[in-house]
C-alpha cells in the first residue's frame, strides 16, 4: 500500500512585478508517494525551483494547499515551518551551503544539535552518514579544504543523517563535473533504493533526470508531462 | 534552543575576518581601558577633593556655636566638660579635635596680615592636615606651647624666619583687643599656599589664656572608612544640645557639589566613549551578518528558528565585547598601577588649589566602577547587536539562499 508524502492541490504562486502579477506556478496538482525518486524538470523559469521551495516550506503558495507527511503547510507559522523542515525534511542545495567554520563532521552533527540529540548519538550517526557517503576520512576537514564533490557529499550526509521523510535537492549537480555528478546520483539512488528515502529534485541536468524514477516536466508554471522513467542506468 | 551549538558557531565566527575583528577588538580595548583609567582619575580627583576638604580643619562633622559661621569670633564659643566626648564606636572614629579658631592680625617687623588664629592640641591634630605637614623648624609640642607655627607662604609674605617673634592681635572674650608676642617654632608646608597663608597655630591653652576664657569655637570629628556622618550627626545633635552639628557637605558646599558632579562625570564619560564605539560595533556586525546572509538563510532553511539566529548574532557581539572588556580593563588597571604614584600637576597647581585639590593627582581604582564599566559595556554590546540580528532574520531563508 502506497503512502502519500507530498500532496499539492491547485498550487499557484504569483509574484508582484510592479502592477502586473507574474505566475511562477499555475494551479499545480501532484502527489509524491513514499519511496519515490522524482525529478522536477524544465527550462529556466518553468517553476521547478519554486515548486520545490513551496514543498519545502521555504515559500508559501498564493493559492492552493501543500501537505507534507499529512501536515498542511499553509497554516503553519514560521517557527512551525522551521520545525517541520528540521524534523521531516532534508535539503541539498546547489551551492552546498556548508558552514565554513565547522568541520565536515560538525556540519553533519549540527542538524542533530538543533534537534536536541545527545553528543554521543550525534557523533555516531554523523560518522555513519559520512562513512556511507565514503568521506569518513575527511571528517575533520572544513568545507574550504574539500572539493566540490566532497562538499556535496557532506551536504547530503547532513541532509540524510536525521532520517528525513523527504529529501529535497535543488540543482544538486550544478557545480559538479560529470564524474562527480554520476557519483552523486549513484549515492542518491542508493539512498532511495536501499534506505527508501523519498527524493524530489529540481534539475535541468539530463543525467540527474535519468536517475529519477519519475519525471515531472514543467513549463510556464504548469505540469506538462508526468512520466515514469523506464531507462534508469544500471547500478554500478 | 541549542545554546551549545550557538556558542560554538558564534565563537568560531569571531575567527573569520581576523584583521577586521582584531581592529574592532582593539577599539573596544582602547575605549574600555580609557574609561577605566579616566574613571580612576575622576575618582582620584573626587576623593582628593573630599579629603582636602575634610583635612582642611573641617573633619567629617563639626560642632559649632550657633551663628559662628556668620560671625566667627570668640563670642561664638562654647564650653566643654572634662568628659565631653560622647561614645562613638572606636572602629568608626578616626579622632576628635577641639579648637579655638578666631580671626586675628599678625605682624612681623616688616608686614601685617589678616589670619585665622587657631589654638590646637597637637596630639589631636592627626585628623587634620597639620598632622601630616612637614616643618621647617619644629612643630608645636603640646596644648600649652606658647610658640606659633605658620605656613611657609605666610612666612614669605611676612619676610620672617624661624625663631623670630611675631605679634598677634585678636579680640578677647570680653570684647577688648588682646596683643601678644609669639616666637616662631616652625613653618609648615601644606597642599596649596591658601592654607599656608591663612592658618597660624598655637597651643590651645595659650590661646585660651590670651582670650581669657576656657572655651572652644569648634569640635571637629573625623570618621574612618565610609563616612557615616549622617547617622552620627543625629547622635551628636542629641549630645551637644544648643550647639550646631554640621557635616562636611554643609561646611564645604562647593566641594560637596563637585563630589556629586564627579559621580555624574563617570557616567557621562562612559556614555560618550561607548556611544562612539557602538556605531563601530553595529557597523561591523551588520557587515558580518550581510556577508554571510546565505549561510544564515541555509541555517533557517534546514530548521534553525529565527530566535536562534538572533541569539547567535547577539552572542557574537557579546563574546567580542567580553573579550574586549577583559583586555581593556586589564590595560586600564595596568595604567592605574603605572600611575600609582600620582600624576604631577605642579604646573597647574594654582588652578588645582582653586578646585580644592592637591597638585598631585593619584588615580583611585574602585571595584564598583570596574563592575559598572564591565556590566554596562556588556549591555551596550547586546543592544548594539539587536539591530544587526533583526536585519539577519528580516530576510526570508529563500531570499537569503538566492543571494
Amino acid at each position: 500500500m502506497t503512502e502519500v508524502v507530498v500532496r499539492c492541490c491547485g498550487v499557484t504562486r504569483t509574484y508582484q512585478d510592479e502592477a502586473v502579477p507574474v505566475y511562477a506556478l499555475r494551479g499545480v496538482d501532484f502527489e509524491v508517494q513514499r519511496g519515490e525518486f522524482v525529478s522536477l524538470a524544465g527550462p529556466s523559469g518553468s517553476g521547478k525551483s519554486t515548486l520545490l521551495n513551496v514543498i519545502g516550506g521555504l515559500d508559501r503558495p498564493t493559492e492552493g494547499s501543500v501537505e507534507v507527511d499529512g501536515i498542511l503547510l499553509n497554516d503553519l507559522s514560521q517557527s512551525e515551518l522551521s520545525d517541520m523542515r528540521l524534523n521531516k525534511m532534508g535539503f541539498v542545495f546547489q551551492a552546498y551551503n556548508l558552514i565554513p567554520v565547522l568541520s565536515a563532521l560538525e556540519n553533519v552533527e549540527f542538524i542533530m544539535q538543533l534537534q536536541g540529540i545527545g553528543a554521543a548519538e550525534r557523533a555516531e550517526r554523523a560518522r555513519g552518514a559520512l562513512a556511507s557517503l565514503g568521506i569518513s576520512e575527511l571528517e575533520h576537514r572544513r568545507p574550504g579544504e574539500l572539493s566540490g564533490g566532497q562538499q556535496q557529499r557532506a551536504a547530503i550526509a547532513r541532509a540524510i543523517v536525521t532520517n528525513p521523510v523527504l529529501l529535497l535537492a535543488d540543482e544538486p549537480s550544478a557545480n559538479l563535473d560529470s564524474q562527480a555528478t554520476e557519483e552523486l546520483m549513484e549515492l542518491l539512488r542508493g539512498l532511495n533504493e536501499e534506505r527508501g528515502v523519498t527524493i524530489v529534485t529540481a534539475t535541468h541536468d539530463p543525467m540527474v533526470m535519468g536517475y529519477a524514477k519519475r519525471r515531472i516536466n514543467l513549463r510556464d508554471g504548469a505540469i506538462v508531462e508526468d512520466t515514469i522513467n523506464e531507462a534508469i542506468p544500471v547500478a554500478k | 534552543m541549542p545554546l551549545k551549538l550557538l556558542v560554538q558557531l558564534s565563537a568560531r565566527n569571531l575567527t573569520r575576518h581576523k584583521r577586521r575583528n582584531f581592529m574592532l577588538l582593539m577599539a573596544i580595548c582602547v575605549a574600555v581601558a580609557g574609561v577605566t583609567f579616566m574613571n580612576s582619575l575622576i575618582r582620584g580627583f573626587q576623593y582628593d577633593m573630599q579629603e582636602s576638604a575634610v583635612a582642611n580643619l573641617t573633619g567629617h562633622v563639626k560642632i559649632l556655636a550657633p551663628g559662628y559661621l556668620d560671625d566667627p569670633s570668640i563670642q561664638k564659643s562654647f564650653e566643654l566638660a572634662n568628659d565631653w566626648q560622647p561614645d562613638i564606636a572606636a572602629e568608626e572614629l578616626d579622632g576628635w579635635a577641639a579648637r579655638i579658631r578666631i580671626p586675628a592680625v599678625i605682624m612681623s617687623e616688616r608686614e601685617t596680615r589678616g589670619i585665622q588664629f587657631v589654638g590646637v592640641d597637637p596630639a589631636q591634630e592627626s585628623i587634620s592636615f597639620l598632622g601630616d605637614a612637614e616643618y621647617d623648624g619644629e612643630s608645636l609640642r603640646d596644648a600649652s606651647d606658647r610658640r606659633v607655627v605658620i605656613g611657609r607662604a605666610l612666612a614669605e609674605q611676612l619676610e620672617t624666619k624661624v625663631g623670630r617673634r611675631l605679634v598677634i592681635i585678636t579680640q578677647g572674650a570680653d570684647g577688648l583687643n588682646r596683643e601678644m608676642g609669639f616666637r616662631i617654632a616652625g613653618f609648615y608646608d601644606a597642599e596649596g599656599t591658601g592654607l599656608e597663608k591663612i592658618f597660624v597655630f598655637t597651643g590651645i591653652k595659650t590661646l585660651q589664656d590670651m582670650v581669657d576664657a576656657e572655651v572652644f569655637t569648634e569640635v571637629s570629628i573625623k570618621l574612618t572608612g565610609t563616612p557615616k556622618e549622617f547617622s552620627i550627626k543625629a547622635v551628636l545633635a542629641k549630645y551637644f544640645t544648643g550647639l550646631v552639628v554640621l557635616d562636611w557637605q554643609e561646611l564645604e558646599p562647593q566641594a560637596a557639589a563637585m563630589f556629586v558632579f564627579a559621580d555624574a562625570a563617570i557616567f557621562i564619560w562612559f556614555l560618550i566613549m561607548m556611544g562612539a564605539l557602538i556605531f563601530g560595533l553595529v557597523n561591523t556586525l551588520i557587515t558580518a551578518v550581510m556577508e554571510r546572509v546565505r549561510e544564515l538563510g541555509m541555517l533557517r532553511a534546514v530548521g534553525m528558528r529565527p530566535g536562534a539566529v538572533i541569539v547567535q548574532v547577539v552572542l557574537e557581539s557579546t563574546f567580542m565585547m567580553a573579550l574586549g572588556v577583559a583586555i581593556g580593563i586589564g590595560i586600564g588597571v595596568g595604567l592605574v598601577f603605572l600611575a600609582g604614584e600620582g600624576i604631577d600637576l605642579t604646573q597647574w597647581a594654582q588652578g588645582m588649589e582653586m578646585a580644592g585639590m592637591s597638585s598631585k593627582l593619584v588615580p583611585r581604582l574602585m571595584i564598583p566602577d570596574l563592575i559598572l564599566v564591565a556590566g554596562l559595556s556588556m549591555v551596550f554590546g547586546v543592544l548594539a547587536s539587536l539591530y544587526p540580528a533583526w536585519r539577519a532574520v528580516k530576510i526570508t531563508p529563500l531570499e537569503a539562499l538566492r543571494r
